[in-house]
């Protein structure tokens, strides 16, 4: 440029030159302060709480010490909250346990919303109802959800008449006050939340599959089954991902309708990670070690999902 | 390798007819072009061949065999479909082994036949790579071989050349006629564009509002329409169709134009077919490209509306209201719009049709 616009011949050149940068220069600053509050607003809302968060984990802090959370260091206790985490059983059970209600309801409500969505790739009378009625679950308030199945799985409630009904003994499982029925009791009703979920994204999935490459595979010779491996099944991947990294993150954090039937019990039988914290933070108001857990729990999850799709990415290349 | 025999096929959809009796015989080995304009119910008359649809009436055979309530995957038909349905997720070499892993065949022979089929159609350099960016003829050369693969008894083509841009289609069309001479198989071929099955196909089948209109050879479509609509719809433009009337003149049979006069003297040949049809209303039918324009000559006189000058050819609007002609020219004509011409028609190309039924009038 300096060697077209020499100071002698084109001084107007050089000049505008130089007005073009600084107007380039006014304009990114111009820029940067008309982002500036949405800047400030991304800030406060993921940065800021992240880094708050971190601080008071390495802290001994309790909103009954008297002291404003920024005067946590007072009570500096160093990675003392971690370590006791490490030892914490009752941290790693619930954590075990969200894993447990985790690897039973993700893939119960893959399977039933693959299926019912296959089903609802045909037409059959009424499917417009059908439809309409598959998705009321999911608009159920999850807290409404929680006392509808607290009162469906009482001693004296309907799910044990109906099983009285049905093998014609008299059935009166106390579903919540046991242990292992507690937390089948939990499981099915989460089912039944997320299910519709599920099957509206699979649904949406199916319906972008290629219908004539599913016709040249039958004219191939392909069988239902080969042709749902071979080509719905990889055309549907991104969005299967999708479907279970959603639902994955989602029930790892199961709360509401759990607490509101158990309330994490009976005992600790049906405590998951966000009731432990929950608990942690409502009863025992240590907030150190609570921002401890969940920075913990934010880190391995992250890990952990983005870990699982750059794993299915991959094999999609392969 | 096989015959196709369709006896009284019938189709309909809820109170719509798609498809009027059909009977169609295809040779063993035979090219049949299906042409037609769109909701002719050529489509349809595939898809049952293919047994994507069933039939409401009629039969389907193939070498004898009905193949009514035979499952679409048991039927030995290869389907090349107008966006070909290439498996955009595997690469070539899964694409061409699909037919054959489906069936469940020892990987040693799936290979050998992969890479046989592949050399056969030049696709070897291209096997590992992803099928979703191929060019628009390697994706024809892969369709074709994914079907060829399993040894289809038979194969259909659903205008596999309709999204090929119009400079491509020749060289498509050269290819596939070319694969079709190589695997000597039967091959049905769905077209609305009549240039693709005159130049492809051993025989065209035309068909309009569902029902059979013609069968036979391109240049006997060509040359002797049995109706008015394949008069009208083979060649570009059609056959020149005008209504008029027998009549004796002290020169022989003529047909009476109206307006236009009286036409020359029909060939013998013609005159002897048209004499059961004295004085009846019947269209005066030739072709285009056999005119000759004179300015004083002999001819039936009419006035030029518009000469349309494409290089390669002329082509002369002639007459008035609703006797019009084209006639093509393969060099530049002196017609002027304006002026008046004689139009000397070929007296051998001359055909007649019955204006009331629309049938061609020839010697039984």
């Amino acid at each position: 440029m300096t060697s077209l616009a020499t100071p002698e011949k084109m001084p107007m050149a050089d000049a505008a030159l130089k007005d073009g940068a600084a107007a380039a220069d006014d304009g990114r600053r111009l820029g940067f302060a008309l982002t500036m509050p949405a800047q400030v607003l991304v800030l406060f809302i993921a940065v800021f709480p992240l880094l708050m968060q971190l601080y008071i984990s390495l802290t001994d802090w309790s909103p009954l010490d008297g002291i404003g959370w920024w005067q946590a260091y007072e009570l500096w206790n160093g990675f003392a909250n971690y370590t006791d985490l490490m030892a914490d059983t009752r941290f790693w059970s619930a954590l075990g346990r969200t894993a447990l209600v985790m690897l039973i309801c993700v893939p119960a409500e893959f399977l039933l919303g693959l299926g019912l969505a296959i089903l609802f790739m045909d037409d059959f009378v009424g499917k417009r109802v059908f439809y309409s009625i598959m998705l009321v679950p999911m608009m159920v308030v999850p807290a409404v959800a929680g006392y509808m199945f607290f009162m469906l799985f009482q001693s004296g409630g309907p799910v044990n008449d109906i099983l009285s009904g049905v093998t014609g003994m008299n059935v009166s499982i106390a579903w919540l006050s046991d242990p292992t029925t507690a937390l089948i009791a939990v499981m099915i009703a989460d089912i039944w939340q997320w299910t519709p979920l599920m099957f509206l994204i699979l649904l949406a999935g199916l319906v972008g599959v290629p219908e004539d490459q599913v016709r040249a595979a039958t004219l191939l010779g392909a069988s239902w089954w080969q042709r749902f491996r071979t080509i719905v099944l990889p055309k549907m991947k991104t969005i299967i991902i999708i479907a279970l990294a959603i639902r994955v993150i989602e029930n790892f954090k199961i709360f509401d309708t759990l607490y509101i039937m158990t309330g994490g019990g009976p005992g600790v039988a049906t405590e998951t990670i966000s009731v432990y914290i929950y608990k942690v933070t409502q009863q025992d108001l240590i907030w150190g070690y609570v921002a401890a857990i969940a920075l913990v729990i934010l880190i391995s999850l992250s890990i952990l999902v983005s870990l699982a799709i750059s794993r299915m990415n991959k094999k999609k290349e392969a | 390798m096989t015959a196709i025999h369709l006896e009284n096929l019938v189709k309909r959809f809820g109170a719509f007819t798609a498809l009027k009796t059909m009977d169609l015989e295809i040779r063993d080995g035979e090219f049949m072009a299906l042409l037609g304009p769109s909701g002719c119910g050529k489509s349809t008359t595939m898809n049952m061949i293919a047994g994507m649809e069933g039939p409401s009436e009629g039969r389907i055979l193939f070498d004898g065999r009905d193949m009514n309530g035979v499952a679409m995957g048991r039927r030995g038909v290869g389907f090349v479909f107008q966006n070909y349905a290439i498996f955009t997720h595997m690469n070539v070499y899964d694409n061409l082994a699909y037919g054959l892993r489906v069936r469940g065949l020892p990987d040693a022979e799936i290979d050998s036949r992969v890479k046989k089929i592949a050399d056969f159609l030049q696709l070897t350099p291209l096997l590992k790579q992803p099928s979703a960016k191929l060019s628009v003829n390697i994706l024809q050369r892969l369709a074709i071989g994914r079907s060829a693969i399993v040894e289809p008894a038979i194969f259909l083509l659903d205008e596999p050349l309709s999204n090929v841009d119009a400079a491509f289609r020749a060289v498509m069309r050269t290819e596939l006629k070319h694969l079709q001479r190589q695997f000597r198989q039967t091959m049905v071929y769905v077209t609305h564009d009549q240039l693709e099955a005159m130049t492809m196909a051993d025989r065209i089948a035309v068909m309009d509002h569902g029902v059979l209109q013609q069968v036979g050879t391109p240049l006997e479509v060509y040359n002797n329409p049995v109706n008015l609509f394949v008069a009208g719809f083979i060649g570009s433009p059609g056959m020149n169709l005008l209504r008029g009337s027998l009549a004796d003149s002290d020169r022989g049979l003529v047909v009476d134009l109206g307006e236009l006069g009286l036409t020359a003297p029909l060939s013998p040949e013609v005159a002897a077919a048209a004499r059961a049809h004295a004085g009846r209303e019947v269209v005066y039918g030739f072709r285009p490209e056999r005119v000759s324009l004179s300015v004083t000559g002999e001819g039936v006189p009419m006035p030029v509306t518009f000469v349309e000058r494409i290089g390669a050819r002329t082509i002369a609007h002639l007459g008035t209201g609703a006797q019009r002609v084209k006639a093509v020219f393969d060099n530049d004509v002196t017609a002027e719009s304006g002026t008046t011409v004689s139009v000397a028609v070929e007296p051998a190309s001359v055909r007649l049709f019955d204006a009331a039924t629309g049938i061609a009038i020839r010697e039984a």
